[in-house]
């Protein structure tokens, strides 16, 4: 009798087991994944703050007398950058986050490339310019892209922080740190599309 | 309303495992109701302690299937692209539009979280596009010139990310194991009628002999698996092309989950409806006609491989499809 028992509980015990290393192994997969698109957000990013001097370098010689929207341009990109490379040094997103930080300076780069590209409208010259059209496509797909990449690790995240919150998977999770990461959201419903890349 | 995309993949998978079970279950039950089929009409010739037939059906069956399906894999995406005549475009053009095809194809391997695809293009008017190569890492997407210079960015966005949609479900390997199958049911008939022939040439008995109690099992043999043949043959062929319509439903749903923009891929489908020379692919394309981004043209509905194209608009936007002539004039 008492060994019966003994082997009931044995077998509970490595049902129990099993059922925590594999939920450990599901919620280290899910912050990969987590991790994983955070940085194709990063790449794009990177891209774009690269983008933008190129863009400003160009257009300067038709448009010199528009300086200071050109500069609220350069001063957001500025300021993206430096948001961006302090998520970085906090540890990505599922760091201590400054994810917000960065969706506001996003939301203001966004808000000045809006203004920079309803001024370039003046200028049919710069509408013409091949090297322009070139900017324009590379613009259009990088910002394509980070909002994909967006929408995707938004996903992900999800996922993530749900089966962390889930009982009893919140048990694993909470011993072993997991916590929620954070959504790039972005503040308005208008800069949630791309920006409309237009000379 | 646009589409729930969400709801309709769900609905386009579940059809996919039914009929991917109706087909396991048409070759067990034709490979049962050959055995018995043998037994019945072989009574007295026909006699071993386990189904011999039946056995020999779906063996047979799998075998060439699987031997096909390993031909099938031999080649990767760009073989097949290559073997239609398209050209790889060069991952640093200079060119404005392959520029855009380029940057067009990142943006929806980033949508979808897949490796970047090699990128063709085919020299032909027709707007349309296929995706080739079993696996996601050797996945191939071409478009044609005419979708480059018919169609506006979103449009193209949308036919590209249709394709991710069969490389993100895996298409290419279902139809492909789909035509191994049919390929082994119609190597059964081809097999059986050969045998026909060959017991014809050799069975010069005498009639009453030939016509004597359980007759010659051979023939009889024969005959059972020519039926059996040409009756999955039929029905494979069916299953196959519902399996591919249901997955071009399935890539263009997951197309609006990439782009979040059902209007891409719908007017695309638009421009290709108002084509005039759709049914005129490149000939050397038609043996790949079911991977096409449409293909129109096939004898009847019942065996395309696509759907109806005014369909997919319709399930795109939301809406419930009903056929031109269902809809009365209002005076």
């Amino acid at each position: 009798m008492l060994f019966q028992i003994g082997m009931g509980l044995l077998a509970l015990i490595v049902v129990g087991l099993l059922w925590a290393m594999s939920t450990y192994n599901r919620l280290v997969q899910l912050q990969n994944q987590v991790k994983n698109s955070w940085s194709q957000i990063d790449v794009q990013l990177q891209r774009r703050y690269d983008l933008i001097p190129n863009l400003i370098e160009s257009v300067k010689g038709y448009m010199n007398f528009e300086r200071s929207t050109l500069e609220a341009v350069i001063q957001a990109r500025n300021q993206a950058a430096s948001a961006r490379e302090k998520v970085a040094e906090n540890g990505g997103p599922t760091g201590e986050g400054s994810i917000k930080q960065l969706a506001q300076a996003e939301t203001v780069l966004k808000g000045a490339m809006t203004n920079f590209f309803a001024l370039a409208e003046n200028y049919p010259q710069l509408r013409a310019s091949e090297n322009m059209q070139q900017l324009q496509e590379e613009l259009t797909s990088t910002e394509n892209k980070i909002a994909f990449a967006r929408q995707a690790y938004n996903d992900q995240t999800m996922v993530y922080n749900t089966s962390q919150q889930q009982f009893p998977a919140n048990f694993i999770a909470t011993l072993f740190g997991h916590h929620p990461a954070e959504l790039f959201a972005v503040a308005d419903e208008a800069s949630k599309r791309p920006v409309k890349v237009q000379f | 309303m646009a589409m729930n995309f969400w709801e309709a993949q769900q609905r386009a998978r579940k059809r996919t495992s039914i009929y991917l079970f109706l087909f396991v279950v048409l070759t067990l039950a034709v490979s049962i109701f050959v055995e018995i089929a043998m037994r019945t009409f072989a009574e007295g010739s026909y006699d071993p302690p386990f189904p011999l037939l039946g056995s020999l059906f779906a063996l047979v069956t799998f075998f060439v299937a699987g031997f096909q399906y390993m031909q099938f894999c031999a080649f990767g995406g760009s073989y097949v692209a290559e073997s239609v005549g398209a050209v790889r475009v060069d991952e640093n053009t200079n060119h404005p539009e392959l520029r855009k095809l380029l940057n067009i194809v990142q943006e929806i391997a980033v949508a979808s979280a897949l490796p970047m695809p090699a990128v063709y293009v085919l020299q032909t008017p027709q707007i349309n596009a296929f995706a080739a190569g079993l696996s996601q890492n050797d996945a191939a997407v071409t478009v044609t010139t005419g979708c480059m210079s018919l169609l506006n960015r979103d449009e193209l966005q949308g036919v590209v990310a249709h394709e991710f949609g069969h490389i993100y479900n895996k298409d290419m390997k279902i139809s492909m194991r789909l035509a191994a199958m049919v390929m082994g049911f119609f190597f059964i008939l081809y097999f059986a009628m050969r045998m026909l022939q060959f017991s014809s040439y050799t069975n010069e008995r005498p009639r009453e002999e030939r016509n004597n109690k359980g007759g010659n099992p051979l023939l009889i043999g024969a005959l059972i698996m020519a039926v059996a043949g040409a009756f999955t043959w039929l029905f494979g062929s069916l299953l196959k092309a519902a399996v591919s319509r249901e997955r071009e439903y399935l890539a263009d749903a997951c197309a609006v989950q990439f782009t979040r923009d059902p209007s891409g891929i719908a007017n695309a489908l638009r421009k290709i409806a108002r084509e005039q020379n759709h049914n005129e692919m490149p000939a050397e394309g038609m043996s790949i006609s079911h991977m096409y981004f449409d293909d129109r043209g096939a004898f009847s509905s019942l065996f395309a491989t696509h759907p109806p194209i005014d369909k997919r608009i319709a399930a795109l936007e939301g809406r419930k499809y009903i056929p031109d002539e269902w809809n009365i004039p209002k005076p």
